[in-house]
C-alpha cells in the first residue's frame, strides 16, 4: 500500500445534522484524516444518484452521503428515500463489478462531533486499503 | 499552391503523428483532438490529448467516422473559446461542418487549430463493427489507391471512395481541405499522388504558416502535382455524383415515394442525433409540441380510416431539412447511425445540394460568409411570389 | 380456469375476427395493432379506425417497430382515450404501458387490451427489405413445438413474463399444435367477456397457465442464465464497462426507445452535463487526455439508475444501437437484481407502487454504517 495516499473523499452532508455535526467535530479539535471534501446539501434525499456516479468517475477515491437518523430528517421522510436509492445504486454497483466500497452512507446528527470523526476516519482507512480510485486516470469514460 | 513535404516512415500515419508531438513539444499547440483507438481495438473515438504518449493510438485517417469531429469540438467549445491551444484534426466534411456550427455559434474556433486531410471516404460504421480487421485491411487498400506503387491492386490508380465505402463518401467531391474543396482549415494535409513516400502539408492561411515556421517547417514546395490529382478525382466524384442522384429523384420525389422511402423508419432519431447541424439541446420534433390531445390522433385516424402511430414521420424529415439542410455537408453520419438502414443521407444532401444551390451557399466554405437564412436581398427570388 | 373463446380459424385470422367484431359492433372506436403500411412489406403500429384499413393488420406479426407501451403513453398523454379502443400488443409492451400508466404518462380508461403468450420477436435489422415474411413459417413452427424461436432477439429468447399479466383477452399461442386452424382466445376478465358478448364462437373453460407454458418458462430462465453467464457483467468493473461502451457513439438512441425513459429532455442531454471549457481543461491536466464527447459511461450508469427498477426488457434499446452493444442484456440484468430488491416486477400491477416512491423505516440497514 502506498502510505503517501492521502485519500479524497467527496462528502455530501446534510445541512441540518452532518453537516453541523462535521463543524461541531472541527470545533472540538478532534482528530481526523484531511481527507474530506464536504458538499452542503439541504437533505440526504437531494443526493441524487448522479451525482455519486459523476464523482466517482471524476476520480474521488470515496464518496460519503451522511444525513439524520432515520426518523430525525427535517424533511420526515427524505432519509429513507436516499437510503432507497442509495441501496439501488449500490446494487447497480455490485452488478457491474464496480467497487461499492468506495460508497458510504452514515447517518450522523448535528451533536455526535465524534461519531463524524469517526465515520471520516474509518472510511479513510477504508479506502486507503482500497487504494486510489482507478477511475482517475482513465481516458476513455 | 505551395506547401511542404515530410518523408513517410512505415505508414501514412506516422508523420503526422510525429508533426503533432513536436507541435505539442514546440508549444504551437497544448492539446491535440484526434481520433484514438478505443480500448479494446474495435473502434475509435475522438480523444483530446495533451499527453504525448497517448498519441501512440491515435489515428488521423480511421477508416470509420464514429462520431462527426465536428460535433466533438463542439461538446468541448460550445460555452465559449478554450483557453488552451487545440489543434483538431478532422476529414474535410467534419471541418466545414465545425465551420457551420461555429456560425450557429455551437463551436468557438478562437484558439482551435484545424487541420484537414485527404479523405479516402470511410466505411459504413455496420460493416466495420461486424469485422473490424478485415475492415481495416480493405480501408487500407482504399487508402494506398492512392498512392500506385504500393498498393496490392497496383493497375488500378484511384480506389478512393469505392463500393466498400459509404454511399455519401462515394459522391463526395470535396474531400480535400483547401479552397479546392470548399474547405477552410488552417493547415491541409495531402496524400493523394504521394505514392506513399510523401505526406505534404498545405497551408491555407497565415495562421496555418506560422504553425509551420514556428516547427522549421519550410512550404515552399509546389503542389501542383498533388492538385492536379485532387482535381482529377474531383471530376470523376461529380459525374458519379450527378449519375447517383438522377437515380434518387426517381425514388426519392413524390409524396408515395418518399412515404416509401421512410416506411421503415422507426422514428428513433438517431439520424438527428447524430447529424453535426443538428445542434438544439433539445429538437422540436421531440418536444411537447408534437405531443397531442388523444381526440387529435382519433380524430385523424378517422378522417383516414388509420394513422400510422406514431405519426409525423414525414413531417420530422422534411422539417429537419427545413431546419438543416442549407448547413448539411453530407458526411453521411445520419446514415451510419439509422438502425433501419434508411438513405437518410442520400436523400438530405440531395435536397441540401438543391437548397443551396439557390444561394450559391456551400457550407463550411467560409467562416466570415453569413448563413443565408440570415440575410436577405430586396430583389430575389420574384419567381416564388405570385 | 378461465372462460375461452374458441374460434376455429388459424390464430392470425382469429385475431383479425375478432378486431373485425368490436369494430364493427361499435364496440370500440378504434384499433392499435401492427398493420402493413405498403406494398413492401413495412410493418408499424397504427391505430385503425375504417374496416376496411383493418384487412391489413398483421396484430401477431413478429416485430417490434416501437415499443407499444411508449406509443401508449404518447396517445394518452394529454388525456384517456374519448372512446373505447382496443391495443393488442406484447406482454412487455402492456407492462411498459402500466409502468408508464403509473409515472402518469398516460391513461388506461377506455382501453380494452388484447395481449399474447408471447413467442418473442425478431431484431429490427432482419425486418429491413422484408425479411421476416420468410421466416414466418419457421416462426409458428417453432411457437408450436413449444421451442424457442430461433433468430429472435437474445432479451425475448430469455424473457420469462410472455405471459401478459393485466390483458382482457390473452391470445394462446404458446405451445398449441394447432394454431394453424384452431385458436383459443381466454377472456381473463369481465371486460373482456363482456366485449366478445355476441361473436360466433364456442365458449369453453381451459387454463392458460398450461404445462407448456410451465416448461417454455423453464426454458427460457435457462436461457437467461445462460445469456447472462456469457456476458458476465458482474465481473465488468470500470475496466469492462470502458470496453464494452468504446463503440458507443452518444447518439442516446437507447433512451430515445425505452419507453421507460419517459423525459421530454434527459438529463444527460440537458445543459447540466454541457460545461464551460475549463471544466475540460481541469480533466484534462488530470488524465493526459479525455475522450469527447464525454461522459459516456457515466450516461449509461445514470440511465441505469433512473430505468433499472422499471426495466422491462423489451430489448429495444439494443435493436437500435447502431454500435450493437448489447445494452437490453446489460439492463435486463442490472433491472432484474435492482427489482429483486424490493420483489418488484415492472408492469405486473398497476396499483403496485414504484418502490422509488415510497420506502419502508426498516430495511437495508446493511447499507448504512
Ligand atoms: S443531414 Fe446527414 S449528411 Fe447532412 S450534415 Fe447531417 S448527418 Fe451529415
Ligand atoms: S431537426 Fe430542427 S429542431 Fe430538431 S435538432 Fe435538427 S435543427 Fe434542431
Ligand atoms: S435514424 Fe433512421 S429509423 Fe431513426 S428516425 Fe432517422 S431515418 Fe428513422
Ligand atoms: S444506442 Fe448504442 S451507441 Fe447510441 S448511446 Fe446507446 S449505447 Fe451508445
Ligand atoms: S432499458 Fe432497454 S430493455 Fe429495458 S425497457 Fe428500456 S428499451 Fe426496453
Ligand atoms: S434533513 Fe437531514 S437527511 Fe433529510
Amino acid at each position: 500500500m502506498n502510505e503517501k495516499f492521502v485519500p479524497r473523499i467527496v462528502g455530501f452532508l446534510c445541512n441540518w445534522c452532518s453537516y453541523a455535526g462535521a463543524d461541531l467535530a472541527g470545533v472540538s479539535r478532534l482528530q481526523m484524516p484531511p481527507s474530506l471534501r464536504a458538499i452542503r446539501v439541504m437533505c440526504s434525499s437531494r443526493v441524487n444518484p448522479l451525482f455519486i456516479i459523476r464523482v466517482f468517475l471524476i476520480g474521488a477515491d470515496g464518496v460519503l452521503v451522511a444525513g439524520c437518523h432515520p426518523g430525525d430528517c427535517h424533511y420526515q421522510k427524505g432519509n429513507y428515500q436516499a437510503r432507497r436509492k442509495f441501496a439501488i445504486l449500490k446494487n447497480i454497483f455490485e452488478s457491474l463489478g464496480l467497487e461499492s466500497d468506495r460508497l458510504r452512507l452514515s447517518w450522523i446528527s448535528a451533536g455526535e462531533g465524534p461519531r463524524f470523526a469517526k465515520v471520516i476516519t474509518e472510511f479513510t482507512e477504508k479506502i486507503k486499503e482500497l487504494g486510489p480510485n482507478p477511475a482517475k486516470e482513465k481516458v476513455f469514460l | 499552391m505551395k506547401g511542404a513535404i515530410l518523408k513517410v516512415t512505415e505508414n501514412v500515419a506516422n508523420p503526422i503523428i510525429n508533426f503533432l508531438e513536436k507541435g505539442l513539444d514546440k508549444k504551437c499547440f497544448d492539446a491535440v483532438l484526434i481520433p484514438v483507438k478505443v480500448p479494446v481495438g474495435n473502434s475509435f473515438a475522438w480523444v483530446l490529448i495533451q499527453n504525448k504518449s497517448l498519441l501512440e493510438d491515435a489515428n488521423p485517417l480511421p477508416p470509420v467516422m464514429p462520431v462527426q469531429g465536428a460535433k466533438a469540438l463542439s461538446s468541448i467549445t460550445r460555452m465559449g473559446k478554450t483557453n488552451k491551444k487545440i489543434a483538431a484534426i478532422m476529414r474535410p466534411c467534419e471541418v466545414r461542418a465545425a465551420v457551420e456550427l461555429s456560425k450557429l455559434e455551437q463551436v468557438n474556433l478562437e484558439n482551435i487549430f484545424l487541420i484537414s486531410i485527404d479523405c479516402p471516404g470511410v466505411l459504413p460504421l455496420k460493416d466495420y463493427l461486424e469485422r473490424p480487421e478485415e475492415a481495416m485491411d480493405k480501408f487500407n487498400e482504399i487508402l494506398l489507391g492512392a498512392c500506385p506503387e504500393r498498393s496490392r491492386r497496383a493497375q488500378n490508380d484511384i480506389e478512393w471512395g469505392n463500393e466498400s465505402t459509404r454511399p455519401a463518401c462515394q459522391v463526395c467531391d470535396k474531400f480535400v481541405g483547401t479552397d479546392l474543396g470548399f474547405c477552410q482549415s488552417d493547415l491541409h494535409i495531402g496524400i493523394l499522388g504521394t505514392k506513399d513516400k510523401n505526406i505534404f502539408l498545405i497551408p491555407n492561411n497565415e495562421k496555418g504558416k506560422s504553425i509551420l515556421n514556428k516547427m522549421d517547417i519550410e512550404a515552399e514546395k509546389s503542389m501542383d502535382n498533388w492538385e492536379k490529382k485532387a482535381k482529377e478525382l474531383m471530376e470523376v466524384r461529380k459525374k458519379k455524383k450527378k449519375e447517383v442522384q438522377e437515380r434518387l429523384k426517381f425514388k426519392v420525389m413524390g409524396i408515395d415515394n418518399l412515404l416509401d422511402v421512410f416506411s421503415n423508419c422507426i422514428n428513433c432519431h438517431n439520424c438527428r442525433s447524430a447529424c453535426p447541424i443538428c445542434y438544439c439541446r433539445q429538437c422540436y420534433f421531440e418536444s411537447e409540441k408534437m405531443k397531442l390531445p388523444s381526440d387529435d390522433y382519433l380524430m385523424r385516424a378517422k378522417s383516414k380510416g388509420a394513422l400510422r402511430f406514431l405519426p409525423d414521420t414525414l413531417l420530422f424529415h422534411l422539417g429537419r431539412m427545413t431546419h438543416m439542410s442549407l448547413s448539411c455537408v453530407g458526411c453521411g453520419a445520419c446514415e451510419d447511425a439509422c438502425p433501419m438502414s434508411i438513405d437518410v443521407a442520400q436523400i438530405f444532401s440531395f435536397v441540401a445540394d438543391n437548397s443551396q444551390g439557390l444561394f450559391n451557399y456551400i457550407p463550411g466554405k467560409n467562416a466570415e460568409e453569413p448563413l443565408s437564412l440570415r440575410i436577405y436581398k430586396e430583389d430575389e427570388f420574384h419567381e416564388v411570389e405570385t | 380456469m378461465s372462460k375461452v373463446l374458441k374460434i376455429n380459424k388459424s390464430a392470425e385470422e382469429s385475431v383479425q375476427e375478432l378486431l373485425k367484431f368490436l369494430l364493427k359492433s361499435g364496440k370500440v372506436k378504434g384499433v392499435f395493432t401492427l398493420r402493413k403500411i405498403n406494398d413492401n412489406g413495412a410493418v408499424a403500429y397504427s391505430l385503425v379506425t375504417s374496416l376496411d384499413m383493418l384487412k391489413d393488420a398483421v396484430p401477431l406479426f413478429p416485430l417490434m417497430p416501437a415499443n407499444g407501451g411508449k406509443l401508449l403513453s404518447r396517445l394518452t398523454l394529454r388525456g384517456s382515450v374519448a372512446e373505447p379502443v382496443v391495443a393488442v400488443v406484447r406482454p412487455c409492451e402492456l407492462r411498459a404501458f402500466i409502468e408508464l400508466v403509473k409515472r402518469k404518462q398516460g391513461s388506461l380508461e377506455n382501453f380494452l387490451f388484447i395481449s399474447s403468450t408471447c413467442s418473442g420477436v425478431y431484431p429490427l435489422e432482419i425486418s429491413v427489405n422484408g425479411n421476416i415474411d420468410k421466416k414466418l413459417s419457421q416462426y409458428w413452427d417453432a411457437t408450436k413445438r413449444n421451442e424457442i424461436v430461433p433468430d429472435t432477439r437474445p432479451t425475448c429468447k430469455s424473457c420469462e413474463h410472455f405471459l401478459p399479466y393485466t390483458a382482457d383477452i390473452t391470445i394462446a399461442l404458446i405451445g398449441k399444435k394447432d394454431i394453424g386452424n384452431k385458436c383459443e382466445i381466454f377472456l381473463n376478465t369481465e371486460k373482456g367477456q363482456k366485449f366478445v358478448d355476441g361473436i360466433d364462437g364456442e365458449f369453453v373453460e381451459g387454463k392458460l397457465e398450461s404445462e407448456e407454458v410451465v416448461s417454455m418458462r423453464n426454458k427460457r430462465k435457462d436461457e437467461k442464465k445462460k445469456l447472462f453467464d456469457e456476458i458476465g457483467i458482474e465481473k465488468f468493473g470500470l475496466k469492462g464497462l470502458i470496453e464494452t461502451f468504446g463503440k458507443c457513439i452518444g447518439c442516446h438512441g437507447c433512451s430515445k426507445v425505452c419507453p421507460i425513459c419517459y423525459c421530454n429532455l434527459c438529463y444527460s442531454d440537458s445543459q447540466t452535463y454541457e460545461h464551460k471549457p475549463f471544466v475540460y481543461e481541469i480533466e484534462l491536466k488530470r488524465r493526459g487526455g479525455l475522450r469527447v464527447p464525454p461522459d459516456t459511461v457515466s450516461y449509461q450508469i445514470g440511465r441505469l439508475t433512473h430505468v433499472g427498477i422499471s426495466c422491462v426488457g423489451c430489448g429495444l434499446c439494443a435493436d437500435v444501437c447502431p454500435a450493437n452493444i448489447p445494452i437490453s442484456t446489460i439492463f435486463l440484468k442490472v433491472g432484474d437484481s435492482v427489482q429483486k430488491m424490493f420483489d418488484y416486477l415492472p408492469g405486473r400491477d398497476v396499483e403496485e407502487q414504484i418502490p422509488v416512491t415510497t420506502f419502508k423505516t426498516e430495511e437495508f440497514v446493511e447499507v448504512e454504517d
